[in-house]
């Protein structure tokens, strides 16, 4: 992969309490940092079966809406 | 856009002395000088009677005389002589402005008077310091401060505006760059991992092999900038906080709006190398110096630009992202202080 320059975005909310990281790559994606969704969370919640599917911090929603 | 509750940096220290030094901040022209027992003073740049610039005045005693008709004018902003009259008016007054002196530099309060609080003044000890070595400098810019502050969060372009001063290709090839986003704070960071140090680096740190090198960017609103940087023998824990060993500097930058296209630039730096060395502080000077008169260069021409069509349409790229942060901060905190000031209006 040619990803060469990457930056990391890391919030802070007031309280202190920090935002896992949020990566801009140089091939354009946007890659957060998260947990996979396991097959029983899948089904308990009726979510796809095979799609990759992450879950994240609800911090990070609130980063991304101030970083766009 | 102008934040103003804010302590700026109006002036270095040695700067100010018994005659009037004129400067225009946030739009606002000010007229700077001592009195004789060393106090400062800072008073609107603009004589109540014909509006000529006090600046353009002297000092007889410890009052300022304007150029024009003679009016003299004390610390406090009062008229306190009106040539060939017993009588002062009463309007025949001058607004005054809060200073204060630290680190070296006069620190002025545009805002609302009742908020100077001087224990807001960002932290710039590294000037004043015995542990450092530092030398501060003013350069006057033709160009809007937020120029100025995108550029110091703005690794990447070492690569090409300074290519042949501090930078090269693998400062923007292979990078990872941490952004921090704090409320009113940005914390931009990169460490460059068991890599040869750079020639300057090797001459006052002496080392013999491998460096872990630092960049750390701190910026504090309006326009505070303080970067970290240095180097420690690879494998001594310098990311983990032990720097012993290795040598560190300090860039340090304040820059004080004059108009929405012109920005004072203070800027200094210092070392913890040979501290109670001169020429190594003038060395180390001079050689941050040439890189610093590339970046005027590069925001006076942007400005230009700008000015001839203020409405082009910009691109964003990654290495922005911390630039970006500031100016949503910024953007933030003109928000609140416009919201409370016209609360404040609507109350009276």
């Amino acid at each position: 992969m040619a990803t060469k320059f990457r930056v990391e975005l890391v919030w802070t909310e007031g309280e202190g309490k920090e935002a896992a990281s949020i990566f801009l790559t140089s091939d354009g994606r946007v890659i957060l940092q998260g947990r996979g969704v396991p097959a029983q969370e899948r089904e308990a919640l009726a979510l796809p079966r095979d799609a990759d599917l992450i879950s994240v911090d609800r911090n990070h929603i609130r980063a991304i809406k101030d970083m766009l | 856009m102008f934040l103003r509750n804010y302590w700026y940096v109006a002036a270095l220290a040695d700067e100010v002395r018994d005659r009037p030094l004129g400067r225009t901040f946030l739009g606002e022209p000010v007229v700077l000088f001592r009195t004789a027992d060393g106090s400062l003073h800072a008073l609107e740049d603009r004589c109540p009677h014909r509006q000529l610039p006090l600046s353009m005045g002297k000092m007889i005693g410890d009052a300022l005389q304007c150029h024009y008709h003679g009016l003299r004018f004390d610390g406090s902003g009062q008229c306190v002589r009106v040539p060939g009259q017993d009588h002062i008016p009463a309007k025949a007054r001058v607004r005054t402005y809060p200073v204060v002196e630290r680190y070296r530099w006069i620190w002025i309060f545009m805002g609302d008077p009742a908020l100077a609080d001087p224990s807001q003044i960002c932290d710039f000890h590294w000037l004043t310091d015995p542990e450092w070595g530092a030398k501060p400098a003013y350069l006057h810019v033709e160009a809007n401060w937020q120029l100025v502050v995108d550029n110091l969060l703005d690794l990447t372009h070492l690569a090409f505006v300074h290519e042949t001063t501090i930078g090269n290709m693998a400062l923007v090839e292979h990078a990872a760059v941490k952004v921090q986003r704090a409320p009113n704070n940005v914390l931009v960071t990169r460490w460059i991992i068991d890599q040869p140090a750079p020639p300057t680096f090797v001459k006052v740190g002496k080392f013999t092999g491998n460096v872990d090198r630092w960049q750390i960017i701190d910026y504090t609103p309006p326009a505070f900038l303080r970067l970290d940087v240095g180097a420690s023998p690879t494998g001594t824990g310098a990311p983990e906080g032990r720097r012993a060993g290795g040598i560190g500097m300090r860039n340090l930058n304040a820059i004080t709006p004059e108009t929405e296209t012109k920005s004072h630039y203070f800027w200094a730096q210092a070392h913890n190398f040979e501290p109670d060395n001169p020429d190594m502080t003038d060395r180390v000077f001079e050689q941050i110096k040439t890189a610093f008169l590339e970046d005027v260069a590069v925001f006076t021409a942007q400005q230009r630009a700008i000015t001839l069509r203020p409405d082009a349409p910009q691109v964003d790229i990654n290495a922005d992202a911390g630039g970006m942060q500031a100016r949503r901060i910024v953007d933030r905190l003109y928000r609140e202080e416009q919201a409370t000031a016209a609360h404040a209006t609507a109350a009276e």
